[in-house]
């Protein structure tokens, strides 16, 4: 098993947060997001292993493309918006729901479980005032992803995710 | 350029802008020269006019007054006597009585926030080393200041013979009062400027017209606040804009002759209306209905004001007007959030509405009643007030444990953690635990929490807020990998005080679900392990030697995994804590109940405000008599209608609402 180095390790992780964060809220600013909501996680699937778990407020999401319905239900004019946050790597070899191909080494850092915590704000638009929220995340390689596409899909999709507004 | 030139020798000392503060004028007057030429002035006035008297009678243009003690004072009996009977319309009125008047005034009667002020050259103060202006601003200021006023001139200079001054708009209209007041033997000329630079006009331009356009102003807002006061119903805090072209008031003052229409008057009446309350909260109280039937408006553009002094409003009638689509409302924009009632009846959209109704409902996301038909029902609004303020309702915390692996772990940590932080590492972390903090130091926190933030200084030195940190090698130093490095992080950290979770735990939220794929520390499963996640909200309190609480909100996530064997049976892979000012977490909504009662009262108000702008509608009948006429069939708008009908020769003619063209 080949390992990789801490600081590919380091750098691919917080490029895979950065590249989440910077769009994920944005998809839930717009207006039009609801529909590419679903993208961001892995498919419930019988036939894999891989399930999201989604959690927001407490109340338990079954299915990402749920969150169609929960974006239709804030108002057009929502914004949140990301603070800061932190990311670190939970598993430099994970390997769940991989094809077999695919389980030895992981030179790249392709394989990795990424956990991301963001802490932010968001403004319903009707609301008088201004929220604050945190988001826990769990980024896990798309193993959907081959180099024929590689160009249109998420390199890291949502695995689990607890969102809670905590002001 | 060249124009300029015999102004400059005329002394560059006087010229040039001085910055004068309340400080300074005080002092002066408890100091010793130019006090005789303040006391001058007061000497002067007192002798040709004794006093308050006529300070007030030239002043504040109320004519004859009262001289009572200090009569300055905004909001004394004596402006209670020129409202006669208007009076009785209390609510609208109310705003008059208060100081809340002074902005109104100044509004209309000057935008200017300049006044060019003449005649210090032929006082005595003239002979002064400044040329007498310290002594005349002192004057100004304590003149026009009452008891409740502290006008403050922000900057002053003199040019030729006359002095400029400038002040907010609110001190520049009680100043301007001052127009004609006797300063150290001389008549003061004051008069409003656009800036400084363009106040070199003729003198004799001065006084006169000066009195004519500030008594007109005056004139004017006196006019309209009794159009409004008659056009204001208390009861039904309902404000009846409707045909305002054909309003005796309003014809009588001659606004419509010429090109002038709706456009021009309406925004000054909103401005008069606008300033009569003090807060919007009051506003809201006041007035909950408009009507602006009959006003024969295309779009909404010549009343766009009316958004900006009513936002909150929740009955609007805008019958019989020339709207034909929804676009006419666009001057409007995204205002009126509240409006719960809305008529169009007699407008060219009505044959449309159908098609609109969806559109109408969501930019009216609370609108119960459009044109006499239930667009939504009571409940649906509340449900939808209650949405607005978390789309996604907030549940409890959604805590699913693995054979209590979490809770034993939240329970340890939070007394570790604050008392011995060595044995919490000893316990739960091992050489590949990672932990890392960052800090948010934007965080909302409320608007009625205004508690000082203990300073960031421990924190940040340490904080890996990715959104500021982006060089690789502090990303890296900031993550603290195995029991040793964390040990020497949290030793540096300050000490904290945890609530204690058994008996306050309303501070916390936690929650937990298990998490697939973690590496098997035993290295026999390839695909991993199953770990659990848990994230806990809650609050900390520092203690710290400076004085004062340092209380921060916290946000922690930790990923627990099965130890390696002969370690500890749990432990820590990830701990991730983000720091933000404190504020109150928002718990869970507790099932609704204890508010159903007031709910139902006030939404019952509401339906009976918007059932007598109906009847007004249906009918041409008074808010009163339909009010009334709506008492007496039990609120019942049909039976209303018929006993209306069946009555109508005989009701007098105050019954009706004179403007309505019927």
């Amino acid at each position: 098993m080949t390992d990789i180095s801490e600081n590919t390790e380091v750098k691919v992780a917080v490029e895979a947060a950065d590249m989440f964060v910077n769009s994920y809220y944005k998809t839930w600013n717009k207006e039009s997001g609801g529909k590419e909501l679903s993208h961001f996680y892995v498919k419930v699937n019988p036939e894999s292993p891989l399930k999201p778990d989604i959690t927001i407020n407490g109340n338990i999401v079954e299915d990402p493309t749920d969150l169609e319905s929960l974006h239709r239900s804030q108002p057009s004019k929502t914004h949140y918006e990301v603070e800061a946050f932190d990311c670190q790597v939970v598993n430099t070899n994970f390997t769940v729901g991989a094809p077999e191909t695919l389980l030895e080494g992981n030179p790249t850092g392709k394989k990795m479980s990424i956990l991301v915590m963001v802490s932010g704000s968001v403004k319903y638009a009707d609301a008088e005032e201004t929220r604050g929220f945190v988001d826990n995340v769990l980024l896990v390689p798309n193993w959907d992803i081959t180099k024929k596409n590689e160009k249109e899909k998420k390199k890291w999709l949502v695995q689990s995710q607890t969102f809670r507004l905590v002001l | 350029m060249l124009q300029r030139a015999p102004v400059a020798p005329r002394g560059p000392r006087n010229a040039s802008p001085s910055v004068r503060g309340r400080g300074g004028i005080q002092k002066r007057n408890k100091a010793g020269g130019p006090v005789r030429v303040d006391r001058d002035g007061d000497l002067v006035m007192d002798a040709t006019a004794g006093g308050d008297k006529r300070r007030l009678g030239k002043g504040r243009l109320e004519g004859p007054a009262p001289s009572r003690g200090a009569g300055r004072g905004r909001g004394g009996p004596s402006r209670g006597a020129n409202l006669g009977a208007v009076k009785t319309q209390q609510a609208i009125i109310r705003g008059l009585e208060t100081r809340q008047a002074n902005v109104l005034e100044s509004r209309i009667t000057t935008g200017s926030t300049t006044l060019q002020i003449d005649g210090l050259s032929s006082s005595k103060a003239a002979s002064n080393p400044d040329g007498g202006v310290e002594s005349l601003l002192a004057f100004l200021e304590r003149k026009a200041s009452g008891p409740n006023k502290n006008v403050k001139i922000k900057k002053s200079h003199k040019k030729g013979d006359s002095v400029f001054v400038t002040a907010s708009s609110e001190d520049i209209a009680e100043i301007q009062k001052l127009d004609g007041f006797t300063f150290a033997g001389a008549t003061l000329g004051i008069q409003a400027r656009d800036s400084p630079s363009s106040a070199s006009r003729p003198d004799k331009f001065g006084d006169k017209r000066k009195d004519e356009v500030s008594s007109n102003a005056m004139e004017i807002k006196e006019r309209l606040k009794s159009v409004l006061a008659a056009r204001y119903n208390g009861d039904l805090k309902l404000l009846n804009l409707s045909a305002l072209v054909q309003d005796p008031g309003l014809r009588e003052m001659g606004v419509f002759d010429g090109n002038t229409t709706t456009s021009k008057i309406f925004p000054a009446l909103m401005v008069v209306c606008g300033g009569l309350f003090q807060t919007r909260q009051e506003k809201q109280d006041a007035i909950v209905s408009v009507t602006l039937a009959d006003n024969d408006l295309a779009d909404v553009s010549d009343v766009t004001a009316l958004a900006q002094t009513f936002p909150d409003l929740q009955h609007l009638d805008l019958s019989r007007n020339r709207l034909a689509q929804l676009s006419n409302f666009d001057a409007w924009g995204a205002k009126f959030k509240h409006l719960s009632t809305l008529i169009l009846t007699g407008n060219p959209i009505e044959t449309q509405l159908a098609t609109l109704k969806s559109d109408i409902m969501k930019k009216y996301p609370y609108l119960e009643i459009l044109n006499g038909i239930q667009i939504r029902t009571p409940q649906e609004v509340a449900a939808a007030l209650e949405t607005a303020k978390s789309p996604i309702p907030i549940g409890g915390p959604d805590f699913r444990d693995v054979g209590q692996v979490g809770e034993n772990f939240i329970r340890q940590f939070v007394v570790l953690y604050d008392t011995d932080r060595s044995a919490l590492l000893a316990n739960f972390y091992d050489a590949q635990s990672v932990h890392s903090l960052s800090v948010n130091q934007n965080a909302p926190r409320g608007h009625k929490n205004s508690a000082p933030i203990a300073p960031w200084a421990p924190y940040i030195k340490q904080s890996r807020n990715l959104v500021k940190i982006n060089n690789l090698p502090t990303q890296m130093t900031r993550l603290h990998r195995g029991s040793q490095a964390i040990q020497k992080l949290w030793s540096a950290l300050p000490a904290t005080r945890h609530p204690d979770i058994q008996t306050q735990g309303d501070k916390y939220l936690i929650e937990c679900h298990a998490l697939p794929g973690l590496a098997d520390p035993t290295g026999q499963s390839v695909r991993g392990v199953d770990g659990l996640i848990i994230t806990m909200h809650g609050e900390f309190e520092e203690q710290n030697e400076s004085p004062g609480r340092a209380l921060r909100s916290f946000s922690r996530t930790f990923v627990l995994g099965p130890g390696a064997s002969g370690g500890q049976p749990i432990r820590v892979v990830s701990d991730m804590l983000t720091l933000r000012a404190w504020g109150p977490l928002a718990l869970p909504k507790p099932p609704r109940n204890p508010q159903a009662n007031t709910t139902i009262i006030s939404t019952e108000q509401q339906k009976q405000e918007a059932m007598a702008m109906q009847l007004v509608e249906r009918t041409g009948m008074t808010p009163q008599y339909s009010a009334l006429c709506l008492t007496e069939t039990g609120w019942d708008l049909e039976k209303a209608f018929i006993a209306f009908t069946a009555n109508k020769d005989k009701l007098p003619a105050d019954a009706f609402i004179t403007n309505s063209a019927r």
